[in-house]
């Protein structure tokens, strides 16, 4: 418990740090809203461009598609606003051997990476991707209750956490491979093309690939579904267990990762 | 009490080797050649509590290595190592709240924010109680001589005052062992003092156990009862440090400069000119002679002297040529 507390008071100060970093320049701290939200209206230009002459997608109409993308939208604001930049730099650390220091304090050095690049320049993600949703529902006729609410958040927490796990494992790469350049630029392939279709879309070759090795076909999938009616036991004990067999696995290769940790030379 | 001890301490590193040009290039990409570096070999090191401890060492020595292997920053291949009753690569965060490391060429402050901004964020990882930390802290900042520096941007400090906020970022906790590494490299002579006085001080109020590489004869000299000597990461010498210098420290680099042109004297001792213009003379002599050089050339009148022992390379180099191994 005493550990929990310690943790929580640890990333109270490094969002606190970074606030206070990020506010010393002032174009820093106001450009990324200007640009996350601009590059947010150019992916629904590009969105609508798409799907403008397209009546469904699969068994999907324009309501859930909406929900669609703004599901991921949301998920992919959360990566953006807590997380991304943080562990994003992972592969630098090891390859420059800034790991020495996060290794030798008492805290996990993934939970100090994690939360030291917060970045609210996409808190405006958020709220676009909360009007998106709104939207999607009014457009999808789907009728709210406590119940969608909560079981709704509960899988944006599941794929959000999903999310960060496949990132963090991509990236764990390095302690192994010293460049996991490639392993991103794949990941970042398939992270492009799951935002633009859904996971109900994919079959055979594919659903392995999106659905088990880089799940991002089941991250904005399943929460949609479970707030349309779509939803299964048999799915929702997928996305469980992807998101608790990504869990172990990333928490394996880390904690190998930094057993094989060789630092930079001096 | 020993809180460090090694047995057979060793630490290989595989490294790919390139042949030149783009043919190695092409030739790496099918068939790779790897050749094994041993960073440290077979090293057997005990330190009591309270020791001060210098390990002396060139370039790739091994030094650091070491230290990363005592701090848990990287596992060894083989051996057995026991820090504070810990296997440091276990990286137990019990373990890791008992010691400290300092890096040199490594900055653990936030370089946009205040020193005090980032002693916040070690009093929360170390979990220290704010009483604790605020008298841990006035003790440090009123040691090191920083008041006023607390609350400037790390980036506007020099490289003098960054370290002092190094060092006390790394003793706030209190800690049983520091590990330094190179702590004073590129500060000035001044600078270089100021760091010296203030950690025998913390070794001898606070009992804190310290382990300091340095390229620097002043700062081991100074500081460091008991030298370990590596090189190839061998240890080649384990004992007293003034007794080290006495044995294999035998020379003495003097410059004399001259207001005139200035035509040296017959020598009577053994010396070396290193350096020889009109205004200019750089003599290497025996550290017996260097008082006689000194008598010989002052009614010259030299403008400025400057009097500098030999690099910590040739002394180990010859620590090594003369069977130092009988010494580890």
């Amino acid at each position: 418990m005493s550990r929990i507390k310690r943790n929580l008071r640890v990333v109270r100060v490094l969002i606190n740090m970074r606030l206070q970093n990020l506010m010393m320049f002032r174009l820093g701290f106001f450009g990324p809203f200007f640009v996350d939200s601009c590059v947010f209206l150019v992916q629904l230009c590009v969105f609508e461009a798409v799907y403008s002459n397209v009546d469904r997608i699969g068994t999907w109409g324009k309501g859930q598609m909406i929900l669609y993308i703004g599901t991921f939208s949301m998920i992919n604001a959360f990566n953006m606003v807590i997380y991304f930049f943080g562990i994003n730099n992972i592969p630098d650390k090891i390859k420059n051997g800034d790991m020495d220091l996060y290794l030798t304090k008492p805290v996990s050095p993934l939970l100090r990476l994690t939360f030291e690049r917060v970045n609210p320049g996409s808190v405006p993600l958020l709220f676009l991707s909360g009007v998106l949703i709104a939207y999607g529902i009014k457009e999808g006729g789907v009728k709210i209750t406590p119940f969608l609410v909560l079981g709704y958040v509960f899988w944006i927490g599941i794929m959000t956490v999903l999310y960060y796990l496949v990132e963090v494992l991509i990236r764990s790469l390095s302690f192994f491979i010293l460049t996991s350049g490639n392993a991103i630029i794949l990941e970042e392939a398939g992270l492009t093309l799951c935002m633009q279709l859904p996971g109900i879309v994919f079959y055979g070759i594919y659903k392995v690939i999106f659905y088990m090795i880089l799940p991002y076909g089941i991250m904005a999938t399943l929460p949609v579904q479970f707030l349309t009616g779509e939803m299964t036991f048999t799915r929702a004990m997928w996305g469980v267990l992807v998101a608790a067999d990504f869990a172990l696995l990333t928490a394996f290769v880390w904690k190998q990762g930094i057993r094989h940790y060789n630092s930079a030379s001096s | 009490m020993e809180i460090i001890e090694t047995v057979g301490l060793t630490k290989n590193y595989r490294r790919f080797k390139k042949q030149a040009g783009i043919m190695g290039s092409l030739k790496g990409l099918i068939r790779r050649e790897y050749e094994e570096k041993q960073a440290v070999s077979n090293l057997d090191l005990t330190i009591r509590e309270g020791e001060f401890v210098g390990l002396i060492g060139p370039n790739g020595a091994g030094k650091t290595t070491l230290v990363k292997m005592l701090t848990g920053i990287i596992a060894p291949t083989c051996g057995t190592i026991s820090v504070l009753g810990y296997y440091p690569n276990d990286l137990e965060h019990e373990f890791k709240q008992q010691y400290a490391v300092v890096m040199g060429q490594k900055s653990q402050l936030f370089f946009e924010l205040t020193v005090e901004d980032t002693l916040r964020l070690f009093k929360e990882i170390y979990g220290l109680p704010e009483q604790e930390y605020q008298i841990s802290k006035d003790y440090f900042v009123n040691l090191f001589q920083v008041q006023e520096l607390m609350h400037v941007q790390v980036r506007t400090l020099s490289l003098g005052e960054r370290m002092k906020m190094e060092l006390i970022a790394a003793l706030l906790h209190n800690p049983k062992i520091i590990f330094l590494d190179e702590p004073t490299i590129g500060l000035d002579a001044v600078a270089s003092k100021q760091i010296r006085g203030f950690l025998a001080e913390i070794n001898e109020k606070k009992g804190t156990t310290i382990v300091l590489t340095s390229h620097y004869m002043e700062d081991i000299k100074a500081l460091c009862k008991r030298s370990i000597v590596i090189n190839h990461g061998y240890k080649i010498y384990d004992g007293d440090t003034e007794k080290l210098f006495e044995r294999f420290q035998k020379y003495k680099k003097i410059t004399f400069i001259f207001h005139e042109p200035t035509l040296l004297p017959g020598l009577a001792f053994d010396a070396r000119i290193m350096e020889q213009t009109p205004y200019k003379k750089v003599i290497v002599v025996p550290k017996e002679n260097a008082a006689e050089l000194l008598r010989a050339l002052m009614s010259l009148l030299p403008i400025d002297i400057t009097v500098e022992e030999e690099e910590i390379g040739t002394v180990v180099e010859r620590i090594y040529q003369e069977g130092g191994k009988g010494f580890a």
